[in-house]
Order: C-alpha cells, then sequence, then structure tokens
C-alpha cells in the first residue's frame, strides 16, 4: 500500500513536466481515438478538431484568448478515459471538452454534469439529445452534452425516408428494411428508432441482422440478407467491419441498397470495398466541393499539422465544426462574463439557426436550446460507387425531419 | 526462487498456527497500520486526479483479487472476467431502481448475484481445462456482452442505466474524495478476506487443484465443488468491484466490458504475480498508472524537444501505445515472478545487507 502511494506521487510529479499554462488561456481536453478499435474514423475526425483550434489561436485565439489544447489518444478504453478526463479537472481547470467515442462520452455524462464541462463528442447517440429528461425514455438527462450534425437516430430516419421515396420511384408496394450491425451499443443506438419509423412509412421490417464490428468473412450475413428478401439494409457498423461486409455481399450478389450510419460513409470506405450505389448520410461537404466556407477549411488544413499523405474525409471537416461551434460559444462566454463551462453552455444557446463564422455553406446551420440538444435535424443524402478504384459521390437528396417531441433523446 | 523468510534472529514458530499469521512480525503489522492511516488521510492532501486514479486502482484491485483466485491459485484461466464485472455494475443498478434497495446495500448483493452467475458459467469448468476452459470462458464474455445489448429490462439495452449516487444514513458519496473511503473500505476487507481464504482449508484445497489435480483429487478433494467455487469466489469480486464501478461512474453502459477489459485485468494478475494478494494491488496500479506515466513522459518529452521531435508529433498516441505495450513485455521477460516477487526480494535485500544471504 505503502508503494501503491509512492507511485501516485511519482506520476504527479511526473505530470508536472506538461508544458505551463499559457498566460492568458484556457484549457480544453481533447480524447481521441487513434490506436484503438475505433481509429479508422478517428484518425481522420481527431486533426478535424486539432487544426482548428491551432488555426484559432494562430489567428488570435478567441478575442486574445488562447486555448490551450491537450490531445490524449486513449484507444477506447474507459478507465483511460476516466482518468485523464480527472486529471484535466482538477489540476488543468479544464472549461470544455472534446470527446470521441459512445464508451467515453457515456462514462463520463454524470462527472461532466456535475463539474459543468461542456463536451462536444463524436458520439451522436440520440439519448444524448434530451438535457432536461422530457422524454419518459430518457436514462439519464445529460445537459452539458452537445454535438454537431444529426443524431444517430435522426440520421437512419432520414436513410429510410429517403428509401420511401426511392421505393416509390421503383414502383415497390411493401419495401422490406433490415437493420445490420454488431450487437452493441453504437450500432444498436439508432436500431429501434429507425424501425419504428420505417413501419409508420409503410416498411414491412424485418429481423436484423448481426454483424461483428471486426472485420471478417461476412458471407454467410450477407445469404441471410439475400435470403430475407430485403430491399434496403442498413448498416451500423464502421470501419473495417463496413468494408468487409460490402466487400462479401458485392461477392455474394446480393440486390439490396445498403445504406450506412454517419461514420460508416466516406470515400475510403468506398474505394477499400468496391462498394455500387452505398448510400451514406453527411452533415457537411466533401473534400473538394464548392462552398463559401470551404476557402476557411482548406486554409485550416494546410496550416495544420494533420498527416496529408491522404485527402480529408467529411469526419474532419465535422470534426472542424465541432471545434468551431465550441470557439464560437466560447466568444459568447467572454463577451458575457467570462470563459466557464456555463457560460460556454449558455453561449451555444444564444443564437438560433447559426453557423460558425466563416463556414458558411459547410456547417449547417444548427440549434441548440435547453430543452432540445438536437443541433440539426437535417440530413445530406448521398450515393458513393466506386470507379475504377477511385470514389465518386454525389448528394441526391437532402432531408429534414420533422422536430418531433416524441424523437427528443431517442 | 528465493524463499528466505525476513524473520529477524530468534523469531522462530514453534507451531503451525503461528506461522499462518497474516501479519508476520510486529512491525508488518505497524507499517501496516501506519500505510491504512496514510490511505485514510489521503483525501485530505491528494488533488482529485490522484484521488481518482486511487479508486479506479481499488475497484479494478478489487475485480483482479477475483480473478487471482480463479488463475492464480486455482489455475483455470478465464477470459470472460470483464463481462462479470460488468454484472455487477449492471446487477447494482438495477436491483437498486426496481427493488428501491439502498444502493450501499446493493453493491454487495450484486457481488451475489454475480456469484450465482459465474457458478452458472463455472459449470463447464468442473470438466474441462486449459485451453478448452479459455474457449468456454471466452464464450461466457460474449454471451453476457450480448445479453447487456439485449435484456432492455435489465441493463438499459444500448441506450444503458442509471446508476444512483450510494449513500449511508444521509450522508453521500457523491464525490470523489467520499467515494474513496467506500472504495477504500471494500478494498480492504476484499484484501483481507482472499487472505484469509488462501490459509483457510478451502484456500489450500483449491491450491492443491492447481497444483495437480489427480493427487488433489486422490487426497479427497471434491474437483467439482472447488472448480466452481472458485468461479464463484471469483465472481463476486468481479461483481462488487463492477457495482462499485458503476455507482462510481453514476451511469452504466455496455460499452466499457468488452474482451479488452478482461485482458486488462488478466494483465493485472500476470504483473502483479499470480496467487499474490498484495501483487493483485500493485499489479492494478501498475496498469492503470502506465498509461498516465506514459502520457505524461511522453507530452513532457515533445514539450521539452520540441524541434527534435516535431516530425514524430503526430506520432504521440502511437509512442505512447508501443510504451505501454514495450512495458509489459519487457515486465514479462525480467519480472516473471510478479512485482509482489519484486518486492520481496527488495524488502530481503535490506534486511541481508551488506550480506548476500
Amino acid at each position: 500500500m505503502r508503494r501503491l502511494l509512492s507511485t501516485a506521487v511519482a506520476v504527479a510529479l511526473a505530470s508536472g513536466l506538461s508544458p505551463a499554462a499559457l498566460a492568458d488561456s484556457v484549457f480544453v481536453g481533447h480524447l481521441v481515438d487513434y490506436t484503438g478499435p475505433t481509429g479508422f474514423v478517428g484518425k481522420t475526425y481527431g486533426p478535424g478538431v486539432k487544426d482548428a483550434i491551432d488555426y484559432v489561436n494562430a489567428h488570435g485565439g478567441i478575442d486574445g484568448t488562447m486555448i490551450e489544447l491537450e490531445q490524449v489518444d486513449y484507444a477506447y478504453k474507459v478507465p483511460e478515459a476516466i482518468a485523464t478526463y480527472k486529471r484535466w479537472t482538477s489540476r488543468n481547470n479544464m472549461v470544455a471538452m472534446q470527446g470521441w467515442g459512445t464508451a467515453d462520452t457515456e462514462a463520463l455524462i454524470t462527472f461532466v454534469a456535475k463539474d459543468k464541462i461542456p463536451v462536444w463528442s463524436a458520439s451522436y447517440s440520440g439519448h444524448l439529445t434530451d438535457p432536461t429528461g422530457k422524454n419518459p425514455n430518457t436514462e439519464k438527462p445529460a445537459p452539458y452534452n452537445f454535438f454537431y450534425g444529426p443524431s444517430y437516430s435522426d440520421g437512419c430516419r432520414a436513410m429510410v425516408q429517403w428509401a420511401a421515396d426511392d421505393a416509390k420511384e421503383k414502383g415497390i408496394e411493401k419495401p422490406k428494411f433490415l437493420h445490420t450491425g454488431d450487437n452493441h451499443p453504437y450500432p444498436n443506438a439508432p436500431k429501434q428508432a429507425c424501425a419504428e419509423y420505417a413501419e409508420e412509412l409503410g416498411f414491412e421490417v424485418l429481423p436484423p441482422v448481426v454483424v461483428p464490428m471486426a472485420p471478417g468473412d461476412f458471407k454467410a450475413q450477407c445469404l441471410s440478407i439475400k435470403d430475407s428478401g430485403a430491399n434496403y439494409a442498413f448498416i451500423g457498423n464502421l470501419g473495417g467491419s463496413v468494408v468487409s461486409l460490402l466487400a462479401s455481399c458485392g461477392t455474394v450478389g446480393t440486390d439490396v441498397t445498403y445504406m450506412a450510419n454517419i461514420w460508416g460513409g466516406d470515400y475510403k470506405t468506398i474505394e477499400a470495398s468496391n462498394a455500387q450505389n452505398y448510400i451514406f448520410p453527411s452533415a457537411s461537404p466533401f473534400w473538394g466541393a464548392e462552398a463559401p466556407g470551404m476557402e476557411l477549411v482548406r486554409k485550416i488544413y494546410e496550416e495544420g499539422s494533420s498527416d496529408k499523405s491522404e485527402k480529408p474525409t467529411h469526419h474532419y471537416i465535422r470534426g472542424i465544426c465541432s471545434a468551431f461551434y465550441m470557439v464560437e460559444a466560447m466568444k459568447w462566454a467572454k463577451a458575457n462574463g467570462g470563459i466557464t463551462g456555463e457560460n460556454i453552455k449558455q453561449g451555444m444557446y444564444a443564437t438560433a439557426d447559426w453557423v460558425p463564422e466563416g463556414l458558411e455553406g459547410v456547417c449547417v446551420p444548427s440549434t441548440w436550446t435547453a430543452e432540445d440538444h438536437r443541433g440539426t435535424t437535417i440530413v445530406s443524402v448521398n450515393r458513393g460507387s466506386a470507379v475504377d478504384g477511385k470514389a465518386q459521390i454525389e448528394q441526391i437528396a437532402t432531408v429534414e425531419l420533422p422536430r418531433r417531441d416524441d424523437w427528443i433523446g431517442y | 526462487m528465493a524463499t528466505t523468510s525476513l524473520r529477524p534472529c530468534g523469531d522462530f514458530r514453534t507451531t503451525y498456527k503461528a506461522d499462518q499469521y497474516l501479519l508476520q512480525t510486529k512491525w508488518i503489522g505497524i507499517w501496516t497500520f501506519i500505510a491504512i492511516g496514510v490511505l485514510l488521510l489521503g483525501p485530505l492532501v491528494l488533488d482529485g486526479y490522484i484521488i481518482s486514479l486511487l479508486i479506479l486502482i481499488g475497484i479494478y484491485g478489487i475485480a483482479a483479487l477475483g480473478l487471482n483466485i480463479l488463475v492464480g491459485m486455482t489455475g483455470q484461466i478465464s477470459l470472460g472476467h470483464a463481462a462479470f464485472f460488468g454484472f455487477g455494475a449492471f446487477s447494482s443498478a438495477w436491483l437498486n431502481s426496481t427493488t428501491g434497495i439502498p444502493a450501499i446495500l446493493t453493491i454487495p448483493l450484486a457481488g451475489f448475484m454475480t456469484t450465482a452467475i459465474g457458478m452458472i458459467f463455472g459449470i463447464p469448468a468442473a470438466r474441462i481445462k486449459g485451453l478448452y476452459l479459455a474457449i468456454a470462458t471466452l464464450a461466457s464474455q460474449f454471451i453476457l456482452q450480448d445479453f447487456f445489448a439485449r435484456a432492455d429490462w435489465f441493463s438499459g439495452g444500448s441506450s444503458g442505466s442509471l446508476a444512483d449516487t450510494v449513500s449511508l444514513f444521509g450522508f453521500a458519496f457523491d464525490s470523489d474524495e467520499r467515494y474513496y473511503y467506500l472504495v477504500l473500505f471494500w478494498t480492504i476487507l476484499s484484501l483481507v478476506a482472499v487472505a484469509n481464504m488462501k490459509r483457510s482449508r478451502d484456500g489450500r484445497a483449491l491450491v492443491a487443484v492447481r497444483d495437480h489435480y489427480l493427487s488433489a483429487e486422490i487426497m479427497g478433494i471434491n474437483l467439482t465443488k472447488y472448480r466452481i467455487l472458485a468461479f464463484g469466489v471469483s465472481s463476486f469480486f468481479a461483481g462488487l468491484g463492477g457495482a462499485l464501478f458503476g455507482h462510481y461512474l453514476g451511469y452504466v453502459s455496455a460499452e466499457g466490458f468488452t474482451i479488452l477489459l478482461s485482458i486488462q485485468f488478466l494483465a493485472m494478475i500476470i504483473i502483479g504475480g499470480l496467487g499474490s494478494v498484495m501483487g493483485t494491488m500493485l499489479g492494478a496500479a501498475f496498469i492503470v498508472l502506465l498509461p498516465q506515466v506514459m502520457e505524461a513522459l511522453t507530452s513532457g518529452m515533445f514539450a521539452m524537444f520540441p524541434e527534435t521531435l516535431a516530425t514524430f508529433s503526430s506520432g504521440q498516441a502511437y509512442i505512447k501505445e508501443m510504451s505501454v505495450g514495450a512495458a509489459i513485455i519487457l515486465f514479462l521477460i525480467f519480472e516473471p515472478e510478479g512485482l509482489a516477487h519484486r518486492v520481496k526480494l527488495i524488502r530481503q535485500s535490506w534486511k541481508l545487507y551488506p550480506f548476500s544471504y
């Protein structure tokens, strides 16, 4: 026990090595997963946040206040996320946090609410959108959790809505829909909400097919999908698992339209799996698109320290949006009583339908209120195909979902 | 293997009973109470970060103790410990929210619920050994994980479940400083319980099963009973640790109880020392602190030599992860007996200096 204490003291001394806080600065923690199971998309999202904050610091900070960003790769390990969070709150006086996955975000819900530290996660679980616990389904209100983009449930609902229109066009009487994904909180998050909406729109909802999150040979699952007679299949996984599934189903030859979760669709996935007519949502334009705000995105990328060997995915751009919403809220906080967690949270509510300055046409106009943390319910629907090994992606629809009360936190 | 005892001259035992004391000498006893005293004063001087690390060490240490009973004492490999840990977390939250039993009581009750589940999964263990058992416990990991994701009534499915604040007679353990004492209480209780179990008749039976099952059976030890018992006791501590973890976070989600955590538990007991009670705590401390130390070291390095290391700056995360892996591998090569053994050697050399024996 004595040794345990002295080890703890040694750690305390070791962490004293971190760079001294800057003169006029606020501390923001940034959890990333580069080396863990969600590294496939973590490696493209995390640099977006970091480059954006570096850019803000290089151009005057928050009206003169610098953001001290510390990035920690927690490799999707919950204990490490908790310990790191505690270090940031007790040692660095953290005012806000950029989080990453379902695991760390959910483990920290209670702590961030108690410590009044707003978090922008890259987990878009529907149950993070209910800050007051209004919906009887909400297990736990998450008043300090924000994210940029549609929730997993809304993303899936948008896919279903697009599929309903698509089925009408194709003249399918009673289209069949099924959910695929690992039996795991992240792929399961939209499962029920999405199935209910699909039934509302006249789909026949088939039993879900379990596809592991670890990449493998999924021909058996593809045969199940094929035999079920599904017209539309939603893919709840991400990364290598999606690549394996699409490749296996390509081999089996299923006549199914695959629709993805926002993390399951990007040019890398399409190219790696040689996918055809793959439908996936997005909440920003893609790299190379023209929009007024893309000028700034390119500048951030060029000045940033991220790996330049591959072009960024739209997750990188969402990372920039996530960081910039936080920065704008900090600006508001600074003008309204100082940059504290509570003021930053109020800064998120200050305006309706807003886009961070300079990112017009990149981030979707979003609104957060003290009652409703669904920033946006507008979802872009895209179709991607691999042609000669290169992904060709076009936007085919924009779905605007109603802000239904029974959908909050669900 | 050096087994020189640490007794000063003239301190010899004449009965088996005296040879079995928990606190072997007066000084070990004194130091133990000093250590407990220091730990009790901890929250008054340490900051929140260290306190939370100590809480995590305590929680994981309790669960790892259970695994050590199974793997270290009884020689039955288990790859499903994280699932039992998770089961304890969900059980406590579920019991507390459905029956209204206060959380302070549901924590040990969750341990008993997990014991029951552990014994059910332990039934195949009565018949199989080694690799086969490893695969069977791996199955239990996946079966339980699947159960967490599906059983909405029990675990809240994909939205997780809420674990209330623990309170005792109106005193709420709602801050890290307060929760620390709850964890410390259970940690000390668990350590004493397992240390006592090791010197009991049943504990010796478990060791006999590990050392040679055939001889043990010939001596009259009921293998089936003791193998299932080991699973049950092991699951109890996993469930207890899990329940403490759940109430610490206030929110339980199936995301945290994957095979990764099972492997971390195994790493804790291997690094700490198989079959050693104190070693388990040292191993838990090692696994919890290592990433933190590596993080501090790598970021410290990058802060001190920014120019030299600029080319590696994007690789800091990888350097850290590789260092963590390397540290574990080096440990297994140079400290195969675990940290507990090293501590013993240090104590011996201290005692015997300047002579070698």
